[in-house]
């Protein structure tokens, strides 16, 4: 099962960079922003692995607090990075 | 999203990020796999992954390095003035086991019990102690809890060694014995290749980690004391050979069993520990006497457990006065070889900045149901060269204490009288602990990162500890919960309980 948990994150984390790359390709980003989403996606498989070993040794608590403070700031980074860095300036480029 | 649209996207993105050379670009797109913005997306991948990759990788290898340790040069500090050698009479478990000790020194049973508002009998508390009734409706303290209990000790009593966890010498598992030494001596070609053969010995008799130190007379008893004929033992004359080295072995612990302190159960793997450390002790010791060594075994006895492992660079003392192993916690049990041989190379100790910790934690000390363990706002955050508890200052109230060594300072007296009244053993205070985790590779990191983390974030880190669901102590449910954690074990597909963890509580 630990084994299982390692390939799905490795397969995440493959899409991630791949997710970044693409987007860092579509749309002129400035550094800090690609570093930010980065550090989010970071968080996310970060938090992710940490739930998945907790969950693993039976500490749900564990598992959900990862999740949350983890997955949770990484998604939360992410997300108000795409909505004030990532975000104007696609519809800068669309116009 | 369509692929024509992506490749307009690209486009239009490259016009932006590339000028130059746009107009052979729109050629090549038109071919498809030659698309520039798609050869960038494709070295941004392998660039950007394999950058993050690397960096995973260095991080890795930083929390590798960070487990090793580094060598300590803190480690003793004492304070010549007041350090003198520990008398065995003096240590709690000696004293307890002794009623001639307890005719001899009237004042200390009196003395505890005025300041305690006890009316406790230190000689009793053994005898008492398992005489408790059990009780089927109060999870780890039923009949089974109490059979897990007896029968984690019981090898240990059949072997005549039982008492050898009171600091009793020269028991038949830890025999000063010496007549079956071979008389050829085996040879090894250098110091390194001596070291790896005890140690692959010692993990094929079954320990978690193993160490070597220098015999020192800072750590052991001495005088030495027979419980059974109340007679003083001399280093020079009584034991058998002038020891030179020590070899020391740490037995682990069940994980979930552990965690139902301070019930029954977790006396059961106590019990299992001690009888454990006891076989490996005498194995180690056999296997040096028939390479033509001389050697003797100890459980607790001999000498000081916990500075002899951290000599030998098995991890650092605690503020519950255990030992902590990294990655292992308090979990273990401590066994030591006497020896001669001396041609190995010596282990030194070091730190994983878990004393550093220990000052700002204080979990152990808040789980503690006898409040024998100092708690950081406590006076020197107990932490010193002499004890600082409550009434250390009384005149004599703090015998048993080994003054003169910077460390953290528990009243041992309470402890045990809190495992008689609690009718067997406790142990909250291993099961609190904030390295007490089972082998999963966060805990790993947290332990790496630990040296390098400001002390400020300790505190936080020991609060996050029971936040996270680890650490709690007297509860019920992790006793029905352990006696579940078998489920599995026909096939144990982890192997996580090789130290301890069932992988299931």
């Amino acid at each position: 099962m630990e084994l299982f948990q390692w390939f799905c994150m490795g397969i995440l984390f493959v899409l991630s960079v791949a997710a970044l790359s693409y987007l860092s390709v579509v749309v002129k980003l400035k550094w800090y922003t690609l570093a930010s989403l980065a550090l989010g996606a970071f968080l996310i498989l970060f938090g992710i692995g940490w739930a998945g070993a907790s969950f693993l040794e039976g500490i749900a608590q564990s598992g959900a607090l990862a999740l949350i403070l983890f997955c949770g700031s990484g998604v939360v980074l992410m997300t108000l990075t795409w909505r004030f860095l990532v975000a104007p300036e696609l519809s800068k480029q669309s116009d | 999203m369509s692929n024509e649209h992506d490749d307009t996207k690209a486009g239009d993105a490259n016009d932006q990020l590339e000028p130059a050379g746009g107009g052979d670009r729109r050629e090549v797109d038109a071919l498809g796999l030659d698309n520039p913005a798609r050869r960038k997306f494709l070295t941004r991948t392998a660039v950007g992954g394999g950058a993050a990759l690397a960096g995973l990788a260095a991080g890795y290898g930083a929390i590798e390095y960070s487990v090793q340790g580094r060598p300590s040069k803190n480690y003793p500090e004492i304070d010549e003035a007041i350090f003198k050698p520990k008398d065995q009479r003096d240590v709690v478990l000696t004293f307890a086991n002794s009623k001639a000790l307890n005719e001899k020194h009237p004042e200390r049973n009196e003395q505890y019990n005025r300041l305690q508002k006890k009316e406790f009998d230190f000689v009793a508390g053994f005898r008492d102690m398992y005489a408790k009734p059990w009780d089927n409706n109060k999870p780890g303290y039923t009949q089974m809890d109490r059979a897990l209990q007896l029968a984690g000790w019981h090898p240990l009593g059949v072997a005549g060694s039982r008492k050898s966890a009171n600091l009793q010498p020269n028991t038949p598992l830890h025999s000063w014995d010496q007549s079956d030494v071979e008389e050829e001596q085996y040879k090894f070609d250098d110091k390194q290749a001596a070291s790896d053969a005890i140690k692959s010995a010692a993990r094929v008799f079954g320990a978690v980690k193993c160490g070597i130190a220098r015999q020192d007379k800072r750590w052991d008893y001495d005088p030495l004391y027979d419980l059974e004929t109340n007679q003083e033992l001399s280093w020079e004359e009584d034991f058998p050979f002038k020891p030179k080295s020590v070899i020391v072995m740490l037995t682990p612990q069940d994980y979930d069993c552990v965690a139902t302190a301070p019930a029954w159960t977790a006396d059961g793997t106590y019990g299992a520990g001690y009888t454990q450390m006891g076989i490996q002790a005498d194995q180690m010791a056999k296997f040096l006497r028939a390479m033509g060594y001389h050697a003797v075994s100890a459980g607790n006895d001999l000498g000081s457990s916990v500075p002899y492992a951290i000599m030998a660079g098995l991890g650092e003392g605690a503020r519950n006065g255990t030992l902590i192993a990294p990655l292992v916690g308090p979990r273990i049990r401590i066994c030591k070889v006497y020896t001669d041989f001396d041609f190995v190379e010596y282990d030194q100790p070091h730190t994983w900045g878990i004393t550093d910790f220990c000052l700002s934690c204080g979990k152990c000390a808040e789980a503690c149901p006898a409040d024998a363990i100092p708690l950081p706002s406590d006076k020197n955050g107990g932490y010193g060269f002499e004890p600082s508890y409550e009434f250390s200052d009384e005149p004599g109230y703090t015998w048993n204490n080994h003054h003169g060594i910077k460390k953290f300072y528990s009243d041992a007296k309470k402890c045990y009288n809190f495992w008689v009244e609690n009718g067997g053993g406790c142990g909250a205070c291993i099961a609190s602990c904030t390295f007490n985790e089972p082998d999963f590779w966060h805990h790993k990191f947290i332990l790496g990162i630990t040296p390098a983390s400001p002390k400020p974030l300790h505190a936080l880190m020991a609060q996050m500890h029971p936040a996270f669901g680890y650490g709690h102590t007297n509860d019920p449910a992790k006793a029905e919960k352990f006696w579940k954690t078998g489920e599995g074990m026909r096939v144990n597909s982890s192997m996580k309980n090789n130290i301890g963890t069932s992988n299931k509580s």
